[in-house]
């Protein structure tokens, strides 16, 4: 077995123990809508970190999932509002403008060859901003919260027999992003561009046009995410989403895709959602304080972390250690 | 091997955790305000906690929500699958946490909120009446600025109910009593008092003349006073804040600050979890609308400070 495969193991491993230990604890853990509730929290956060996923192995950064998800947020609410468009009609809309903040930051990353970093914290800075002027007001210019009362967007926040449209929505999605990263040629440009730029440059990969894409799709999940929590809480405020990139990155992290690129896969980012919202719903079963609360949620990333990088660097090792035994065989031999 | 060692000894650990709380009680109580770290909330919790500790048989579990409405609409949820008997709630944004409320009504847990009310009925609200208690500072500056001169506001973040309901209260009062007082400037400081320093450091940078700011929380009013005091025209401007905390409460004294809004954070509390058990209990009926029981505000200046006593300080 591929060390990739063990450690993607140990990470599954942990989280069934993590999860057995919790039920043990705590009998309501283990109920049908708990898990409900835990895998609709799980897919929410999913949904961006796939589109995360495919930045990172990029070697790229999007600071500015969180406010993509606001804007889209005070589209869908402004459509509500003030038009009786439905909802199949607005939401594509929201979706694409979705797709038009990552090409935005795709072009400039591009064309201007500027660092990720600065240009996704520039959008996420405006369109935070933006939302705050797009929310809708009341008589006296304060930002109001309508209760949304649209049955047919709602509709996105309910289930299937007992399982929640957004946990469909996650797995079909992983499953075709999974797909196109490892059986389709664009995929494969992805994963070169994020590797080594130049060499796939050199081999003819138009990185411009990957890069552009990728960042689109990052806005479009976001965009999509976004729907899904606005029909869940039948609302949308302007700061919806503001902050939530710090649980997208981990989540996308522990799954092993790291920062320097060229590496990753969806399968990784699914199982590190999960943990890290399996932790975050199981901390609240320990009956624990809420200053206590987030120094565990810390502590066990940390050991997850280390867990991790400790089997990496002695599977390394060991491969290193058998490839100099080989030569040696291989020089006595001679 | 090392990692299996570590495993037992995690999950061994969590069961541990665990323990202490797995004795089986009659009522389950959860506490969930938009944040932990505030003196409002944390004196709400005392009392609560102290109210139902006269109560046998009840377990009493706070949560925090971080100020964010997703992450609140997540622990009701969790508090609804762990089958608690009522949930004390202050909700971030009326109309975010309205369907979380509908849900844990509709499977029969008694949800109390603080401050803020939702948009269905639900069993009560416990709530010291903002809009009210804005008008209220309103009249007091007026008062004391005989009626004209340059007024300003240091906001909560837009969209944060309970500070936009003061500030309409505030403005009330400014339109209909007060109509020679000009509100120079309002500015979101974000309920926080390193940023309400650096708001107001920019009021006074900007009007040379000042005569009174209105804060819709305690600790910015206090930000707003130290920026004062560090431009020397401390003496110049009335500050206002809202809540009525301990250390608020100190600076009226000293006089640094005017005056504050003041409730008895401790009583709302207890109030709240009062109210919950009478239900639980079957003293008390769900009617058909919410139960609104407000809490009336007390202007505290350095004249009445003097009134509240040392145990209703929080």
């Amino acid at each position: 077995m591929s060390v990739s495969a063990i450690r993607r193991l140990i990470l599954i491993g942990l989280l069934i123990s993590i999860g057995a230990a919790l039920s043990v604890a705590n009998p309501s853990f283990l109920t049908l809508d708990n898990l409900m509730t835990l895998l609709q929290e799980a897919s929410l956060t999913g949904i961006v970190a796939i589109g995360f996923t495919l930045i990172l192995i990029t070697a790229g950064i999007d600071m500015s999932i969180g406010a993509v998800i606001a804007i889209t947020s005070m589209i869908c609410v402004n459509f509500i509002s003030y038009t009786t468009l439905p909802a199949y009609i607005f939401i594509p809309i929201a979706l694409t403008a979705g797709c038009a903040v990552g090409w935005v930051n795709g072009f400039f990353i591009t064309h201007f060859k500027l660092p990720e970093f600065i240009v996704t914290l520039a959008t996420r800075g405006i369109l935070t901003g933006l939302a705050l002027i797009a929310a809708v007001k009341d008589d006296q210019g304060f930002v109001r919260n309508v209760f949304i009362e649209d049955e047919l967007f709602l509709a996105f926040g309910g289930t299937v027999g007992p399982v929640y449209i957004v946990i469909f929505v996650f797995f079909a999605l992983a499953l075709l992003t999974q797909f196109f990263l490892k059986r389709t040629r664009a995929g494969s440009s992805i994963y070169a561009t994020g590797a080594n730029p130049t060499a796939a440059r050199l081999t003819g990969i138009n990185t411009d046009r990957t890069l552009i894409g990728v960042y689109m799709f990052s806005g479009f999940c976001a965009s999509l995410a976004s729907i899904f929590l606005c029909a869940r809480m039948m609302t949308a405020m302007p700061e919806f989403g503001i902050g939530s990139e710090m649980d997208v990155i981990a989540s996308v992290v522990i799954g092993g895709t790291p920062f320097t690129g060229g590496v990753g896969d969806i399968w990784g980012t699914v199982i590190g959602t999960l943990f890290l919202a399996l932790i975050k719903n199981g901390i609240l079963k320990l009956g624990l304080s809420p200053y206590i609360q987030p120094i565990v949620i810390g502590g066990i990333i940390v050991v997850t972390v280390v867990a991790d990088v400790w089997y990496k660097g002695f599977a390394e090792k060991r491969a290193a250690k058998t490839a100099r035994q080989k030569q040696m065989l291989a020089q006595e031999g001679v | 091997m090392a990692k299996a060692k570590w495993m037992t000894s995690l999950i061994a650990g969590l069961v541990i955790a665990t323990g202490a709380v797995q004795a089986q009680t009659a009522y389950k109580i959860g506490y969930l305000p938009s944040t932990v770290g505030q003196a409002l909330t944390q004196a709400w919790r005392s009392g609560a906690e102290k109210a139902l500790k006269e109560q046998p048989n009840v377990t009493f579990q706070a949560l925090d929500a971080q100020m964010k409405a997703e992450t609140q609409v997540t622990m009701m949820d969790d508090f609804i699958n762990q089958g608690y008997s009522a949930i004390i709630l202050q909700p971030i944004d009326a109309a975010a946490l309205t369907a979380s409320v509908k849900k844990a009504e509709g499977k029969g847990i008694h949800v109390v909120t603080l401050n803020t009310d939702t948009m269905l009925p639900h069993a009560a609200v416990v709530t010291m009446d903002d809009t009210g208690a804005g008008y209220l500072v309103g009249e007091m500056i007026g008062k004391s600025i005989n009626g004209k001169g340059n007024v300003a506001i240091i906001q909560s973040p837009p969209g944060a109910q309970a500070g936009v309901e003061r500030e309409k209260g505030f403005r009330a009062a400014m339109t209909k009593l007060y109509p020679n007082i000009k509100i120079v400037g309002a500015q979101n400081a974000a309920w926080n008092k390193d940023k309400a320093i650096e708001v107001m450091n920019s009021f006074l940078q900007v009007n040379k003349e000042l005569d009174a700011v209105f804060a819709v929380n305690d600790n910015m009013a206090e930000g707003a006073m130290i920026a004062a005091e560090a431009a020397g025209r401390l003496s110049q401007i009335k500050i206002w804040g809202f809540n009525g905390q301990k250390s608020t409460l100190a600076l009226i004294e000293q006089g640094k600050i005017t005056g504050t809004a003041y409730t008895n954070a401790y009583n709302q509390g207890a109030t709240a979890a009062k109210y919950a058990m009478d239900l639980l209990k079957g003293d008390k009926k769900k009617g058909a609308k919410t139960e609104e029981i407000i809490v009336p505000p007390f202007a505290a200046t350095k004249d009445t400070v003097a009134q509240i006593k040392a145990e209703d300080r929080w």
